[in-house]
């Protein structure tokens, strides 16, 4: 019995002093044990170039409807027909990739990391962009910085002139070669490291932008052609990015489609661009963007209609996105930017410009780096080239054929959406998809529901067939 | 160990003391129970106006000394009425207790185990009792308490095998809807864990359980609510949302006694939606018997002359996929004791499945209850408690979303190859994949407690007591993935394959120690006074593995996974807290109660970790102090303040950085992590207000308890949901105040009682009232939830100034408003007329128009309970009401735009929409409702139905209202007599049946559940949920 009593002392004081003694410390429970103050700058490299890659998908994803790359399945399937769609998700992933771009940064300049602060500047204009492209306006100026819970809207002129601007800081910090931390090989996912590589992406970036105001009275081929001469090479230069959890987004895509999770089947306008149908031409490239149908024939699927069969959907006798293709397969890296591209940006500016051999070379430099790419034959290749229908010669080079031919290049690619509007969707037969919900072509992004619930500075969107302010 | 009094005559009898001991007699008896005419045990036996008191042995017998033949004794128990009986001449004095249906005279178990007499509370508390809890069979202890007690809302998230239930008690008190607003939990003295845990993949859709169910109802003596800050000022701030103070059966002196308890039950789905079954499968008319479109189709004969193989009639899909649920519990329990050590032990074994197929749950529990009196002075008890439970849960939303898109033109039961692949003519299976996407959670808990007190004069007592609450869960996750067999559909879900295996450790430390000391002065005060010490120290500790892409398809072992996947969570969490509390009686009518808390939490920053909260509480028993007419019993009014702090979730001042988990192994990446946090939060202060009237008239036969509460919470601590915008998607701030207002009231009646027939009845009713008195500066609303809807008609809480919380905004049609006429900005005005269009459709408001359509929080809650009791056989209703809320109908939202909900029948017809054109001139255009060309040759496209009435959230916010026959229980007493020659002593049938009827309006699903679970503060979803169900439960209860 007296040990008993010993143990309740011993418990009761216990009890007591543990609370009362060292209450300091005791309490003093402020550092989350799931999260890390400072990581160090490769890590949030690795973070930053992997979301930008699943970003320019991500938002691919949706615009290859627009631009009618892919079809859905389903008749009147929402976004195939121009039906307001929530893109809280993408919008979501572009602002949150934008904060940890402007924490790199903010490291980067602490440290004197000036590699790092020259990649989070392209990194950065490249959201920038992506806003400017689908949404408009956006918050910028107010956003990541800790200033205010709701953000106020930049509008879509300043947010350009700042991507601009954040290019051009982020080549001259590039430039610099006292960066105090160098960039890391393996955390940088796109360029491993390369700084040359990344300031040629800056300039395509800029080129972009540049090119992107070609309906305005702003336009500067000049400027366009500048900034495409100090872009990519070859195409060893194109910024892409191939680290995954699983397989490549689009590549997962075919692959549900294959387990009849329906998806990924490409339209008819690119399969009938591509198959000889709309040009007279069998394109090479289709055959290693996807597979012939059970019939050995590619047949795409209109878009807003859904499947046509004749067989139903357990049957493959339409065409998808295919995991053969080096554009698609597992392994295939998802293509932010490339050269093939930079020669049609280059095409078209000096063809605006009135220089039109130079616009033919880079046509057909163009196309030969994009069959490149996708492993074309070169026979095949100089077959394709050498057809009247393409290889027309500078004298008789239209925009309408740069625009035809850039949009293979672009194929599952955010700036073909872009490209089609400054174009207008002239695209030979393109038309309205089937019980489309606007009169006219779509033209942009309505906000999302994230946003707009939780930020009061949200401009009301306008109906999707009004023009962004570029494209007016 | 010498024998003098037990405990309980220790506990009862500390208030002072007075020695009377000479010239005594002896008087004996037996102390029986109305309700069950058993003898009843530890009933107290006391000489009133003194300290003098015995308790009854196993058997009921006391024996007690009395001075005189003037001396009154006092029989008093537990949920039975008080009896005062004059000896007079008598020497053997047998006392027939009455169950107690109104209850002034209790014995309540306040805050800290402190027992008090009822009387002397000056606040709210309400008990249940263990035949009330346990007779109409509900597994979870929670649901027992439904339609029980005044001003807490409980409602079940679903009607899964173990499925979480919500509770809380005055409305919601905190607005972060990631902080539970559940009330505290002490079981025993101990702080036992409610939370709801959704870790692991959709777990948050699998309706998990509240950890309140491990609990076996049939353990539990009684459970008493305490409401307001004064009932829980010495909790602290974990008490701030009301405390439910649990205590177990333990054993008593005598006898080993066994009792065996086993229900067996049946159940089905209590309410399906209404469904159109004239349109089949296929898209604008036409029809295709692969279409992805379940519903807009032609009609049956139709399609029946293209495709013969097309059924006669269309299946019922959403019957067919749920079938008959069952559930036994068989429950064992040993007590007795010597004068030493008393001990009750238990075993319980649960099986449950559920009417969703293959969805299961089990709980095994083993308890042991013991209590050592060592010596006079000290006493000392622990308890255990052992439980196993879990089960497969399945994703009650999917389940219902793809019943949606599933054509009734084929039947949903055959879902399965004899390949084992999933049958289906193109959509994903429901039941497919209830049968193979899994998860199951396995939990092993250990709640353990350890107490001591020591009195070492009569009027000092030390009491110290050290809890553990310690558990384990387990949780995997399953899919098979492709075999790659030539035709083979996979479950969408079921992707790749995975295994995934996630474990939670929980453990809590719970120490208290409480110092007591009593004194007497003067001829009429009586004063107790308190301080005491409290430790709460929490660890929760959860990691994961994710293995995707399966090698070998059904082999689910991380091994065979060939990408793995890692997940890990921490937090830690210390309280303490030292308070004192002074309680003074004068002349036994008037008490005053005085408390005074300082609680140090580890989830704020110095100096705002610490803080100090005071209550005070009266207690004026009028009737024992003014001459009342003799129809009036014991009567009390009472009053309290209270202030009550409340800390912020751990880690909400902290920011940083998290890993970033989306690149694969040998790549590692750091992001920003979710939350901003914020060094300055402050504690959050809740001050109420109460005021309470007890009456009791007509020998006890009538009594009311009414109480008024008013609430003022500020700077409360906000987890709010930002803009991505910032870079963030929460961020934690002292935002803004909110008011609680409501009234209680509890009423008692004994209409009818004779010799052989009682008809007992209770109702019970509350009602709340909350309003939003201003958010942070800067901000105009904070948005806590949203729910998708087709085209714009997902609905979104949120708090506005001048609002209450619950409110749910969403798009709505546009009214007509004349010339100068401005539309309200918050709400919709249902009597102006609706603009059609040009077009001859009725006009949506712009999207950026999102107004209040409804408000998830009851206007009034309800219940009423009627025990009619005719010698052995006893009869109990109880009717359960919650008016005045609203639910988004997230299902009814999909059946609009899928062509199933009945009201589409109508899709061939044409209409001219009631309501006026832009310029007020009615409107008289006459439109078809169908998809595709109409017979008029216009086009309509997508339909009225797809292209209008699904993108509208107006038309799925519905009245949720219901009154339901929560429960009738039939039980019979078998008499004592059949049993004289046997080892039984006692044996009772019962037949129950829950949510036998259901009155509402609600279109889905029975409208009590919610699709967001049971820890969730938000409630104002009620679609794609678990359906609730209707049981009949038989039930066999021996005593030997």
């Amino acid at each position: 019995m007296k040990k008993l009593y010993r143990y309740t002392l011993a418990f009761l004081l216990a009890g007591v002093s543990l609370g009362l003694q060292s209450c300091e410390d005791y309490f003093d429970l402020h550092d989350n044990p799931n999260l890390v103050s400072s990581p160090p700058l490769n890590a949030m490299l690795s973070t930053a170039t992997h979301k930008t890659g699943l970003n320019s998908q991500r938002v691919a994803a949706t615009t290859s409807f627009y631009v009618q790359y892919l079809a859905s399945p389903v008749a009147g399937n929402a976004t195939d027909t121009y039906q307001v769609v929530d893109l809280t998700g993408s919008w979501d992933a572009i602002y949150l990739a934008m904060a940890d771009i402007y924490d790199m940064k903010q490291r980067g300049v602490e440290e004197g990391a000036s590699d790092y602060v020259g990649v989070a500047n392209i990194l950065m204009a490249y959201h920038l962009n992506l806003v400017i492209d689908h949404w408009g306006d956006g918050p910028y100026s107010e956003a990541f910085n800790n200033s205010t819970l709701t953000p106020r809207f930049d509008s879509s002129q300043d947010l350009y002139a700042e991507a601009l601007q954040l290019l051009d800081e982020g080549i001259a910090e590039l430039n610099k070669t006292d960066s105090r931390v160098t960039l890391s090989k393996a955390d940088d996912l796109i360029h491993g490291g390369d700084k040359t590589k990344w300031i040629r992406t800056a300039n395509a970036f800029k080129a972009r932008l540049l090119n992107k105001v070609s309906k305005l009275p702003s336009y500067n081929p000049a400027a366009v052609l500048s900034a495409v001469e100090n872009s990519y090479q070859s195409n060893a230069d194109d910024a892409q990015m191939a680290v995954f959890v699983d397989i490549n987004p689009w590549a997962a895509v075919a692959r549900s489609n294959t387990s009849l999770v329906l998806g990924g089947w490409l339209s008819e306008q690119l399969v009938n661009h591509l198959n000889g149908s709309t040009y007279g031409v069998v394109d090479p490239r289709l055959t290693r963007i996807t597979d012939p149908t059970v019939a050995g024939t590619f047949v795409g699927t209109p878009n807003g209609v859904g499947n046509v069969g004749p067989a139903n959907n357990t049957i493959r006798d339409e065409v998808y996105i295919s995991r053969n293709s080096p554009l698609t397969g597992d392994l295939a890296p998802i293509t932010i930017a490339s050269y093939a591209e930079m020669k049609f940006v280059e095409a078209e500016a000096a063809f605006r410009a009135g220089n039109r051999q130079r616009a033919y070379d880079a046509y057909i430099a163009g196309i030969t780096a994009h069959m490149n790419k996708v492993g074309v034959p070169a026979g095949e290749r100089d077959a394709y080239l050498s057809n009247p229908a393409v290889g027309v010669g500078a004298a008789n080079l239209t925009l309408d054929l740069i625009f035809k031919e850039k949009y293979v290049v672009t194929y599952l690619n955010a700036e073909a959406w872009t490209d089609a509007r400054r174009y207008d969707y002239q695209y030979a037969s393109f038309e309205l998809p089937a019980n489309a919900d606007l009169s006219t072509f779509i033209r942009r992004i309505a906000y999302p529901q994230g946003e707009t619930s939780k930020n009061p500075n949200t401009p009301d969107s306008p109906v999707l067939s009004e023009r962004l302010w570029w494209d007016q | 160990m010498k024998n003098t009094f037990t405990l309980i005559l220790f506990m009862l009898f500390v208030l002072g003391s007075s020695g009377a001991w000479a010239q005594q007699r002896q008087v004996s008896g037996r102390v029986t129970a109305s309700d069950t005419g058993e003898g009843m045990p530890g009933v107290s036996v006391a000489l009133k106006g003194t300290t003098t008191g015995v308790s009854t042995d196993a058997e009921g017998n006391y024996q007690i000394q009395v001075p005189d033949n003037n001396a009154v004794l006092v029989f008093r128990f537990l949920g039975y009425q008080t009896r005062e009986v004059t000896v007079g001449s008598q020497s053997t004095i047998n006392v027939n207790l009455a169950t107690d249906a109104q209850e002034l005279g209790e014995v309540m178990v306040t805050a800290l185990g402190i027992t008090r007499e009822k009387k002397a509370l000056g606040y709210a508390a309400q008990g249940v009792q263990a035949k009330e809890l346990t007779e109409h069979r509900q597994p979870n202890v929670l649901n027992a308490m439904q339609g029980k007690v005044a001003g807490a809302t409980i409602s079940s998230t679903g009607g899964a095998p173990g499925q979480g239930t919500k509770i809380q008690i005055r409305g919601i008190n905190s607005i972060d809807v990631n902080k539970s607003n559940e009330p505290l939990f002490v079981i025993d003295g101990v702080i036992m864990d409610n939370s709801t845990s959704t870790f692991g993949q959709s777990a948050d859709l699998r309706g998990m359980s509240n950890r309140l169910t491990d609990l076996n109802p049939d353990d539990i003596e009684s459970i008493n609510v305490l409401k307001g800050g004064a009932a829980t000022a010495l909790y602290g701030l974990r008490g701030a949302n009301g405390v439910v103070v649990i205590t177990t059966k333990s054993g008593q002196q005598g006898s080993l006694r066994v009792n065996y308890t086993g229900t067996v039950g049946i159940e089905e789905v209590n309410k399906f939606p209404d469904m159109q079954d004239t349109y089949t499968q296929g898209y604008s008319g036409v029809y295709d018997r692969n279409s992805f479109w379940p519903s807009w189709g032609p009609t049956v004969e139709e399609a029946r002359r293209l495709d013969p193989t097309h059924p006669e009639k269309l299946y019922n899909h959403f019957k067919d996929a749920y079938e008959m649920g069952h559930q036994y519990r068989n429950s064992l329990s040993f007590s007795g004791g010597t004068e030493a050590i008393t001990f009750l032990s238990s075993l319980s074994h649960f099986r449950h499945e559920g009417v969703l197929p293959f969805t299961n749950y089990e709980n095994f529990s083993a308890r042991l209850n013991t209590d050592f009196k060592i010596s006079d002075k000290v006493r000392s008890g622990a308890n255990f408690n052992y439980i196993n439970s879990g089960g497969f849960r399945y994703n009650a939303d999917r389940f219902n979303e793809s019943l949606s898109y599933w054509s009734p033109r084929w039947d949903v039961k055959d879902f399965r190859k004899p390949d084992g692949t999933m049958q289906s003519y193109g959509n994903d299976n429901p039941l497919y994949g209830a049968a193979t996407n899994r998860m199951e959670d396995d939990v092993n808990r250990f709640i353990g407690s350890f107490h001591v007190g020591y009195s070492p004069v009569s009027w000092l007592d030390l009491s110290y007591r050290v809890g553990l609450d310690n558990y384990t869960d387990d949780r995997t996750r399953t899919a098979p993935g492709p075999r790659g067999i030539a035709d083979e559909r996979v479950y969408e879900d079921n992707e790749q394959g995975f295994v995934y295996e996630y474990t939670t450790k929980f453990r809590t430390i719970n120490s208290s120690f409480l110092a007591t000391a009593n004194t007497k002065f003067g001829e009429n005060f009586n004063a107790t006074f308190r301080l005491g010490h409290e430790l709460y120290d929490r660890r929760v500790k959860g990691f994961g593995v994710e293995g995707d892409n399966l090698t070998v398809y059904d082999y689910f072992d991380l091994r065979n996974a060939r990408l793995l996947r890692s997940t890990q969570t921490q937090s830690d969490y210390r309280l303490m807290g030292i308070f004192g509390e002074a309680s003074v009686d004068y002349g036994n009518f008037l008490f005053l109660t005085l408390t005074g808390r300082n609680d140090i939490t580890s989830t704020l920053r110095k100096p705002n970790n610490s803080f100090f909260y005071p209550s005070v509480s009266l207690s004026y028993v009028f009737s024992d102090h003014l001459q009342l007419p003799s129809v009036i019993n014991q009567s009390k009014l009472r009053l309290s303040y209270a202030g009550i702090g409340k800390d912020a979730s751990e880690y909400a001042t902290s920011s940083g950085f998290a890993p970033y988990n989306s690149l694969p192994t040998g790549y590692t990446g750091f992001t920003r992590a979710a939350l901003l946090g914020n060094e300055a939060l402050k504690p959050e202060f809740t001050n109420t207000f109460e005021a309470g009237l007890e009456m009791a008239f007509l020998d006890n036969r009538l009594g009311f308890d009414f109480t008024y509460y008013h609430s003022l919470s500020k700077d409360l601590i906000i987890n709010i949901d930002v803009a991505s915008s910032t870079g963030y998607v929460r961020a934690a701030v002292n935002s803004g105040k909110m008011r609680n207002r409501g009234v209680e009231l509890v009423l008692n009646a004994t209409p009818v009682r004779t010799e052989s027939f009682t008809w007992d009845t209770k109702l019970i009713f509350s009602a709340n009232r909350n309003k939003i008195l201003s958010i942070r500066e800067g901000l105009t609303e904070i948005p806590y939830a949203s729910q998708f809807g087709y085209v714009g008609s997902t609905v979104t809480m949120k708090l506005i100034p001048g609002q209450p919380f619950g409110n749910i905004y969403g798009s709505h049609w546009q009214r007509y408003y004349g010339p100068g006429e401005e539309p309200d900005p918050l709400f919709i005005d249902t009597d102006r007329p609706i603009v059609i269009g040009e077009n001859g459709f009725p006009v949506r408001a712009p999207l950026t128009s999102q107004k209040i359509l409804g408000n998830s929080q009851p206007d009034w809650i309800g219940g009423l309970t009627n025990t009619f009791t005719y010698k052995n056989l006893s009869l109990t209703s109880l009717f359960d009401a919650r008016v005045g809320h609203e639910r988004y109908n997230q299902m009814g939202n999909f059946f609009s735009a899928f062509g199933i909900a009945e009201y589409t029948e109508n899709r061939n017809e044409f209409k001219v929409f009631e309501g006026v054109l832009a310029d007020g001139t009615p409107n008289t255009k006459q439109v078809w409702l169908g998809q595709g060309i109409g017979p008029d040759g216009v086009g309509y496209g997508d339909g009225f139905y797809r292209r209008f009435h699904r993108g509208v959230s107006e038309n799925f916010v519905e009245d949720a209202s219901w009154v339901r026959l929560r429960s009738l229980t039939l039980s019979y007493t078998l008499p004592n007599s059949w049993f004289e020659k046997t080892f039984i002593r006692n044996s009772s049938v019962g037949l129950t049946g829950n949510n036998l009827i259901l009155w509402t309006d609600f279109s889905g699903f029975d409208p009590e559940n919610s699709a967001t679970p049971s820890g969730s503060n938000v409630d104002g979803f009620a679609g794609f949920t678990y359906p609730a169900v209707r049981s009949y439960l038989f039930t066999l209860n021996v005593g030997f």
